[in-house]
């Protein structure tokens, strides 16, 4: 009981722990557009960049309430993403990925040339309003809606299209509006991200946001196994924390990292929780206990 | 079998939390014994350079506090903090030190981690010495952010009244890459001291970062009388732009920052940079050195291979250097005491020389050392004092 | 007049500036194009080979002192079979698992080789000694440097090998076989693994010598140089039609006279951009790249 207490007392568990629920909603939100729709994105970090700006410059220049800022930071990042779901029609798979990754390069270096957002140097003395106890408030409400969303005609949708598009738009499903909506939706997520990520660091650059960090992203997401919520909890609760637990290594932690990635790759390629429904293991689990008794 | 798997994995979780706080638990009982200092920096990753260089140097300094007794009676460690040149790891890391109890932070020579790690110190009241980061508006990020490094704004007016007074420099060209941040202040802080000293900019040529061809800024150079070129940029631009000058005939040296300080200004530049300067705050010149400073020189040598110590290992000396004497002055490792008698640092005798803070807490620095590539070595060529 | 005479003089120059970098690019992207049109996977970890390569090189005119073409080939002859270990590690379980996967296990993969760089070489820029002399030679108002001249004579020489390699050889033809059609082929007796991990060899090749020709031509090599290079490159592959070896070539060049020219017209600050403000432009209009096939799409 103690020791738990003594957890959460410690301000680099908490710090730690709310970095990890800041990725997360970005993770999700990617998930929606990667996993269940099965759009490839590899430019998700500059949805997040487009997002910590825009609340950041709000609140320095502004004044205006952290809420509404949050919030502005999400639209915004969806305006975005709508822009980014149009070329979604034409491209497919991997021409799409790289469309979204230069997508995101061009940001960045439009973020590193503007005078407002403070150039290459970055912008500094965001006031910190991230908590905790906000993180994981925003991240259940995420993971619930995600739910609605993949459980709605709308989500049936979009694994519709993932599984095979020209079936999908042979039943009638208007392809270009779920994709771009689902782009939408994701970058919404992301952009809340950004911001959280904004007001929790108190100093955002450009170069928080290349596309290594959108990489990072996409590998939560498919290590926990893609389009699934629990497996992206999953996936960046270990990754993103991998870094931290592999401290002791030293110079040695990175080597690790990326020879874990790929034994995770290799041992289950479809991810740890990939195509496992979690409902489903319960309801087995629930009915060998119930044989047992009888 | 497959549930056997998260079952697994669920188990390797929870042990590995359970190592950590474990961890966290046995650091709390040893925290009266020793006074830690944290290393912020990254000893991995693309910036691991500058981490490692620091790291070096304050591992010496914290050697020789011990070996003198300690520091009020306690040893000194260091508590290394590795963020990998990842800048949401820098803040767990800084968070980290933080919860470890250390006396200050110090690290981290690049400006924007400094940045990201000044409101966590400020917030928790821990000293942060930043040992290089430059770049503008770090220290008005909080009265408990520090740097001991040497400011352009210090040095480009002292190098401009050399050249000016001493090497009777009248007329110049300046030579801007846009775009660089460094290189526009750099700019922005040469001009009025130019001004200042009598010496007329007789052409402004802006180049690019990257770029590998610069003769038609050449051939606006060459249409014009200058003593000498102030360049403000990096030093592969300024070797190939030399370079140029020497096919067009042009035989002016230049002059600029240590953004030009680099093995490979003359191994790119070769010939061409023959003469050029380059201001520094540190420089190994064990002719002129004082004892510390040589003393510093030869146990570095003596631990690395005979290779030079370089500017980011003294700095990082004379940061664990700075905080020792304060807290020594203030008799307390608290830093909401010992920052009292940090700000009131005055001529302050380190191996890069001496450092004052002014009302600002911003360091001034002397002297300045003025390095001429010479035989494809960068040789001191004189140490200007600063004086006001 | 004399201005217009200047302008087009300076762009004559920038674009024989250009074509040098665009060649390197271009054997890098070769490298990307050939595994991509095999298996459909994009090899993060090619930058990575390409690091290595000019490491290599580095070591060997330093440490070794050997000839600067012999450093080329070492270079050549040590990525090759790298990236076969690679493709054996970290791709081929991964075959026919979904898209993704292979991904992921590449940048892994390229995580690991940076960091081993890191720790064997230092994480610090280093000087790649001058081997070649700064002999300017002057057609017209056009310079070329000596350096320009050899890598382009290089590159140019080993795409013609790679040509010759995929046209007239066994192997060659194996390869083509299967990336047209990976089943048909392996019922035909082709041996894929092996036609992939040759084609695996093959590109890492081409990227080692691509390394040290950088390596020289900047005069420095570090663990993290092929990143950007990298993914440029990938870009310069699918701007030309991923899979097919004259739009990497194609695609390599173009790129390369693009961000040149785009530095001399004041968009210095956005070279980075411009490849991929470029790459998505083209692909608005043409999805599948310069040369690239329509792909098909199966109902």
């Amino acid at each position: 009981m103690e020791a738990i207490f003594d957890f959460f007392s410690n301000p680099y568990y908490i710090q730690i722990l709310t970095i990890t629920g800041v990725y997360l909603i970005a993770a999700l939100g990617l998930n929606l557009i990667t996993g269940i729709t099965g759009q490839f994105s590899f430019g998700h970090a500059a949805f997040m960049s487009i997002g910590a700006y825009t609340s950041s410059l709000l609140t320095l220049y502004l004044h205006t309430p952290f809420f509404l800022n949050l919030l502005l930071g999400g639209i915004i990042a969806a305006l975005f993403g709508v822009l980014l779901g149009f070329p979604s029609l034409r491209l497919t798979g991997d021409y799409l990925g790289i469309t979204t990754l230069g997508f995101g390069e061009i940001v960045r270096v439009v973020f590193i040339n503007t005078k407002i957002t403070g150039g290459a140097f970055g912008l500094a003395g965001i006031p910190r309003e991230t908590n905790i106890i906000l993180v994981y408030l925003i991240v259940v409400l995420t993971i619930i809606s995600l739910y609605l969303i993949k459980n709605s005609r709308f989500g049936r949708g979009l694994v519709a299209i993932r599984e095979d598009e020209i079936a999908a738009e042979a039943m009638g499903i208007n392809t270009l509006f779920y994709k771009v909506e689902a782009f939408a939706v994701g970058s919404f997520f992301a952009g809340i991200s950004g911001a959280l990520y904004a007001h929790l660091i108190q100093y955002i650059s450009p170069g928080d946001f290349g596309f290594s960090r959108s990489f990072e992203i996409l590998n939560f997401v498919v290590i926990g196994g893609l389009g699934s919520i629990p497996g992206t909890v999953v996936g960046t609760a270990i990754l993103a924390l991998a870094p931290e637990f592999l401290r002791f290594v030293q110079e040695y932690r990175m080597l690790i990292y990326g020879a874990l990635m790929v034994l995770m790759m290799t041992f289950r390629p479809r991810g740890l929780l990939g195509g496992v429904d979690l409902f489903q293991v319960w309801r087995n689990f629930r009915h060998k206990g119930l044989r047992e008794k009888i | 079998m497959k549930r056997k798997w998260y079952l697994f994995l669920l188990v390797a979780l929870m042990s590995a939390a359970l190592v950590v706080s474990g961890c966290g638990s046995n650091e709390k009982t040893t925290a009266g014994d020793t006074i830690k200092i944290g290393f912020l920096g990254g000893k991995t990753g693309n910036h691991a350079h500058y981490g490692i260089e620091t790291l070096k140097g304050m591992q010496m300094a914290v050697e020789d506090i011990n070996n003198a007794g300690g520091l009020l009676g306690k040893k000194v460690e260091i508590v290394e903090g590795d963020h990998g040149s990842n800048s949401s790891e820098a803040a767990s890391v800084t968070q980290k030190l933080i919860t470890q109890k250390v006396a200050a932070v110090i690290g981290d020579p690049t400006t924007g981690i400094t940045k990201l790690a000044a409101p966590i110190c400020q917030s928790n009241k821990v000293v942060l010495m930043s040992a290089g980061a430059v770049g503008t508006g770090v220290v008005e990020l909080g009265d408990y952010i520090f740097r001991d490094c040497l400011l352009d704004a210090v040095a480009a007016p002292v190098v401009t009244k050399y050249l000016a007074e001493d090497l009777k420099w009248k007329k110049v060209a300046l030579v801007t890459t846009t775009g660089l941040p460094y290189s526009e202040s750099l700019t922005s802080i040469f001009k009025p001291a130019l001004d200042k000293y009598g010496i007329e900019i007789v052409t402004e040529q802006n180049i690019m970062e990257k770029d590998n061809n610069f003769s038609a800024q050449v051939t606006a150079l060459a249409q014009k009388q200058f003593d000498g070129v102030i360049f403000t940029g990096y030093y592969n631009e300024g070797a190939l732009f030399m370079k140029e000058m020497r096919k067009q005939g042009l035989q002016q040296v230049m002059a600029g920052g240590d953004g030009l300080l680099g093995k490979e200004l003359y191994e790119i530049g070769e010939e061409a940079v023959e003469g050029s300067m380059v201001y520094t705050g540190f420089a190994v010149d064990t002719n002129n050195a004082v004892e510390k400073t040589k003393d510093f020189i030869e146990k570095y040598q003596a631990k690395n291979n005979n290779a030079q110590p370089d500017m980011f290992s003294a700095q990082g000396y004379d940061a664990v250097m700075l905080i020792a004497d304060a807290i020594k002055a203030a008799e307390s490792a608290d830093p909401t005491v010992y920052r009292e008698k940090l700000v009131q640092t005055k001529d302050w005798k380190g191996v890069t020389g001496t450092i004052s803070f002014d009302a600002n807490r911003e360091p001034i620095k002397s002297p300045v050392y003025l390095l001429e590539v010479k035989d494809k070595q960068f040789a001191v060529k004189t140490v200007i004092p600063v004086t006001d | 007049m004399e201005y217009l005479w200047n302008l087009g003089q300076l762009i004559a120059q920038q674009t024989v500036n250009g074509i040098t970098l665009g060649a390197t690019y271009a054997l890098i992207a070769l490298g990307y194009t050939m595994v991509y049109g095999i298996i459909q996977l994009i090899n993060f970890a090619h930058g990575e080979v390409y690091m290595i390569g000019a490491f290599v090189g580095l070591i060997m005119i330093t440490t070794y002192e050997v000839n600067f073409f012999v450093a080329l080939l070492v270079a050549a002859l040590v990525c090759a079979p790298l990236a076969m270990l690679i493709e054996r590690v970290a791709y081929r379980p991964l075959r026919g698992s979904m898209r993704l996967a292979p991904l992921i296990s590449a940048l892994g993969v390229s995580i690991f080789l940076q960091t081993l760089m890191t720790l064997i070489q230092g994480p610090n820029p280093q000087g790649f000694p001058k081997v070649i002399t700064d002999t300017v030679y002057l057609l017209g108002p056009i310079k070329f440097s000596l350096v320009q001249v050899i890598i382009l004579v290089i590159a140019a020489l080993l795409m013609v090998i790679l040509n010759l390699i995929v046209k007239y050889t066994r192997t060659g033809k194996a390869m083509r076989a299967t990336s047209q059609d990976y089943d048909t082929a392996r019922l035909m007796g082709i041996n894929v693994n092996r036609t992939i991990s040759f084609t695996f060899a093959l590109g890492a090749a081409l990227a080692g010598a691509g390394g040290v020709l950088v390596g020289m031509y900047y005069g420095s090599v570090h663990p993290f140089m092929g990143v950007t290079v990298g993914l440029k490159c990938f870009c310069a592959a699918v701007l030309g039609g991923i899979g097919s070896i004259p739009g990497a070539m194609l695609g390599g060049i173009f790129l390369g006279v693009a961000e040149v020219l785009g530095v001399a017209i004041g968009l210095g600050t956005y070279r980075d951009a411009i490849a991929f403000a470029l790459l998505i432009l083209v692909l608005l209009f043409r999805p599948t790249g310069l040369l690239g096939r329509p792909i098909q799409r199966k109902v």
